[in-house]
C-alpha cells in the first residue's frame, strides 16, 4: 500500500549519487488522487517537515495502524524537491543558483533543474488534485494562506477545504508563468498553492495548522476517513486581489513589531517602531492605515526604504493597490 | 563638450548608508542620445570595462574635437552596485534578479525602484546598448540578442556593432521582465550584447565591442561623421533557435575542453571530455552534433547531469 520511490535519479561530479525521492501511498494500480509537493525552494523547511509527518501518518493509516481511519485513494507526497538545496540551507539550486520554481514546464534534456521541473511535472500531474507548499521568505512571515490565480470555482471551493484562515487571490503575474502551479494550470486538472510562515526555520504552530489543514482536505475531498482531530473548524474569508494592502516602509532603520499573524488590526493600531540603527532614536512609529486580518508581518528588522512591514487584509475592496508584493520570494 | 557625473537615484539603507546610483553624461550637440548599461548582474564585470574605455575615447575626444559629439552619451556602468560589491548576481538583501524586475515601479521593493529609475533616465534614448557577460559558468563569444518581435529594427543597428553573432531567438515570456524587452517594448531600441565569462575581464572582447559601439553612434548621429574610428573588424554571423544546438552534460563530473571558444567544428568532432575526480576513467565524450562554430564554451570544469557545456552555431545546411 505505500512505497518509497525516486522521481529522478542524479550523480553528482565529486560526491556519491542522489534522489529526488516520492512517497506513494495508499492503494496502488489506480491513478493518484492527488499530489503533493514541498521544498521545490531549499530554505522553505514548514512544507518538508510538514509532508514527511504526513506521509508518516499516512503510511500508518494505509497499514491500517490507525482502527478508524481509511485512506480510500493514492496520494503522492513529495516532501523536498530541491534536494541539495535543503541540505545547504539554500532557497535554490546551489550548484547553478536557478530557482527550480523559475523552471517549468522543464525540459528532460535540458540542464539539471529544467530536468528536475519535467520529471515533477510529469509525475503530478497523473494526479487529480495538486498542492504546491511553500513560506514566505526568511524575512516576511506569512500567516497559512492559500494562493489563488486564475483559478475554476472547483479550485475556489476545494481552497476552503484546507479551513485555512486566508484564501488570497492575486492576478497572473509574468515572474509567476514558469512555476509549477502555473505548469498545472497550462496542464489542466486542480491545483493550489499554500504558503505558511517563513524560511530558514521551522514555525512549529505554523507546522501544526498545516497538518491540520492536508488532513481537512483529504478528508472533504473523499479520500480519508476516519480521522478527528481535536481543533475547530477555522473560519475561512476569501480575499480578492484589491482586498491585499501592502505596508510599505518609506523609512530606513530597524523595524521592531511584537504583533503576531492572524489577528485582526483596527485602522490606526499601532504595528510596530523603526528605529535609526546607529543613533537609536525613534524614526517612525507603523500604524495599521486600514482594519483588516493581519496576514504578513516583517521579521527582519534591518528595513531599507521602501520595504514590506506588513500585509494586510481587508474585508472590503480597496482601490488600486500594488499587488507586487504578494510577489515576495516565497512562491 | 560638458561632462559630469551625477546620482540618478539614491535610496537609504538601514545603518547609515544609502545606495546611490552614478552616470557619466557627455553633453554634445542636440543629437540623438545614447547610452551603456552594464552591471545589472553584480557578477558581470565585462560591460564595467567597456564603459571605462569609452569614457576614456570621450575624454580624449573632449580634448581633440570637442564639436563632434553631436549629440549626448550616458555611462551606467552599474546598475547593481551591491551585488558588484558583493559578487553576487542578484540584488543582496532581496536575492531578486533586477534583469527580471523591469519595467519596476517607484513605489516597489528595491530592486524594482532601481528598475523604475533606470526606465525613467533611459526614456527617449535613441539607442541603449546592455552589456552582460554570460555568468560564471559559461564564456560567450561577443554578440547581441534580440526578441523575435523586435527583429526589424535591431538587427540593422546590430549589424553596425562589430559583433560575431546575432542571435534572433523567439520570445521567452520570463524575459518580458529584462530592461532590453522593457525598454524595446516602451519604443527605446536597446541591444543585448553578450561576451566574455562572469568575474571576469576580457580586454579584446571589450574593444571589439567599443569599436562597434562608436561605428553605431557615428551612424546615428551621435557622432560626427568625420570623426576618426578605426574600420570593423568583425562580420556577425546570424543565428536563431533552428540552427543553434545545445550540449548538455550527460553525466557529472570535471569537463576538460579540447577544442578552443569560437573555433570551427567539424560534425562528430571532439569538444571535450567529463572525466570522474575519483577514477581515472573518461565518463563522457562530447561531440559536436553538426559542423559549426562554437560560439558558447563552458567555463566553470565542474557538471552536473544537464550543465550546459557549449552552444553550437550549425554554419553548413
Amino acid at each position: 500500500m505505500s512505497a518509497e520511490r525516486t522521481l529522478l535519479h542524479m550523480t553528482a561530479p565529486s560526491r556519491e549519487d542522489f534522489d529526488v525521492a516520492y512517497h506513494d501511498i495508499g492503494p496502488q494500480g489506480q491513478a493518484p488522487k492527488l499530489a503533493l509537493v514541498a521544498g521545490l525552494h531549499g530554505n522553505e523547511l514548514n512544507g518538508v517537515f510538514v509532508l514527511a509527518r504526513l506521509a508518516s501518518f499516512l503510511r500508518r493509516v494505509a497499514a491500517g495502524a490507525h482502527d478508524e481511519a481509511q485512506l480510500l485513494a493514492r496520494v503522492l507526497v513529495v516532501p523536498a524537491v530541491n534536494v541539495l538545496g535543503l541540505n545547504t540551507r539554500s532557497r535554490n539550486w546551489p550548484f547553478d543558483g536557478t530557482d527550480v520554481n523559475r523552471m517549468f514546464p522543464g525540459y528532460d534534456a535540458g540542464e539539471t533543474t529544467q530536468r528536475i521541473a519535467a520529471a515533477l511535472l510529469e509525475l503530478t500531474s497523473q494526479a487529480e488534485w495538486r498542492i504546491d507548499i511553500h513560506s514566505s521568505n526568511a524575512d516576511f512571515e506569512e500567516l497559512p494562506q492559500v494562493r489563488l490565480c486564475e483559478s475554476t470555482e472547483e479550485e475556489r471551493r476545494a481552497a476552503r477545504w484546507l479551513g485555512l484562515p486566508a484564501v488570497i487571490e492575486r492576478r497572473a503575474n509574468q515572474t509567476y508563468q514558469t512555476t509549477l502551479a502555473s505548469a498545472w494550470r497550462s496542464r489542466g486538472g486542480r491545483g493550489l498553492v499554500v504558503q505558511a510562515g517563513h524560511a530558514d526555520s521551522l514555525q512549529s504552530h505554523h507546522c501544526e495548522r498545516l497538518f491540520r489543514a492536508l488532513i481537512d482536505f483529504l478528508e472533504r475531498a473523499g479520500l480519508l476517513v476516519g480521522v478527528r482531530l481535536a481543533e475547530p473548524e477555522e473560519d475561512v474569508q476569501l480575499f480578492g486581489p484589491r482586498q491585499s494592502f501592502p505596508l510599505i516602509s518609506e523609512h530606513a532603520g530597524w523595524f521592531v513589531s511584537r504583533l503576531e499573524v492572524g489577528q485582526w488590526l483596527l485602522a490606526g493600531e499601532l504595528i510596530g517602531y523603526v528605529y535609526d540603527g546607529f543613533s537609536g532614536e525613534q524614526r517612525a512609529e507603523v500604524h495599521a492605515p486600514v482594519s483588516g486580518l493581519l496576514a504578513g508581518i516583517r521579521r527582519q528588522p534591518l528595513l531599507c526604504e521602501g520595504d514590506l512591514v506588513a500585509r494586510i487584509l481587508t474585508r472590503h475592496e480597496l482601490g488600486e493597490v500594488a499587488d507586487t508584493y504578494l510577489m515576495g520570494h516565497g512562491q | 563638450m560638458n561632462v559630469r557625473q551625477e546620482i540618478f537615484f539614491a535610496l537609504e539603507l538601514p545603518f547609515r548608508e544609502r545606495l546611490a546610483l552614478e552616470r557619466t553624461v557627455f553633453e554634445g550637440g542636440r543629437g540623438p542620445r545614447v547610452a551603456v548599461v552594464s552591471g545589472v548582474h553584480g557578477d558581470e564585470l565585462e560591460g564595467l570595462y567597456v564603459c571605462h574605455r569609452l569614457a576614456a575615447w570621450l575624454e580624449q575626444l573632449a580634448k581633440q574635437r570637442p564639436d563632434a559629439l553631436l549629440g549626448q552619451v550616458e555611462l551606467y556602468p552599474a546598475l547593481n552596485p551591491l551585488g558588484l560589491d558583493t559578487l553576487r548576481r542578484s540584488v543582496p538583501i532581496y536575492d531578486v534578479d533586477l534583469n527580471r524586475s523591469f519595467p519596476g515601479r517607484a513605489d516597489g521593493l528595491l530592486p524594482h525602484r532601481v528598475a523604475d529609475a533606470a526606465m525613467r533616465a533611459l526614456a527617449g534614448a535613441a539607442l541603449v546598448v546592455d552589456i552582460h557577460a554570460s555568468n560564471v559558468y559559461l564564456r560567450e563569444i561577443p554578440q547581441v540578442r534580440i526578441a523575435r518581435a523586435f527583429e526589424g529594427g535591431l538587427v540593422p543597428l546590430a549589424r553596425r556593432m562589430n559583433l560575431d553573432l546575432i542571435w534572433v531567438h523567439e520570445a521567452a515570456t520570463v524575459l518580458e521582465n529584462t530592461i532590453a524587452h522593457s525598454l524595446n517594448a516602451r519604443g527605446v531600441p536597446c541591444l543585448v550584447v553578450e561576451m566574455g565569462v562572469g568575474m571576469r575581464v576580457t580586454p579584446s572582447f571589450a574593444e571589439q565591442v567599443v569599436l562597434g559601439i562608436l561605428h553605431a553612434w557615428r551612424a546615428l548621429g551621435v557622432l560626427a561623421d568625420d570623426v576618426a574610428i578605426d574600420p570593423a573588424t568583425h562580420t556577425p554571423y546570424i543565428a536563431h533557435d533552428g540552427n543553434v544546438h545545445y550540449l548538455n552534460a550527460e553525466v557529472s563530473g570535471v569537463f576538460v575542453p579540447s577544442a578552443a571558444h569560437w573555433m570551427a567544428l567539424g560534425e562528430r568532432q571532439l569538444l571535450g571530455r567529463i572525466v570522474s575526480p575519483l577514477r581515472g576513467d573518461v565518463l563522457a565524450e562530447v561531440r559536436s552534433p553538426v559542423e559549426g562554430v562554437l560560439f558558447t564554451l563552458r567555463e566553470y570544469p565542474l557538471v552536473y547531469e544537464g550543465s550546459l557545456l557549449a552552444r553550437i552555431m550549425e554554419t553548413r545546411r
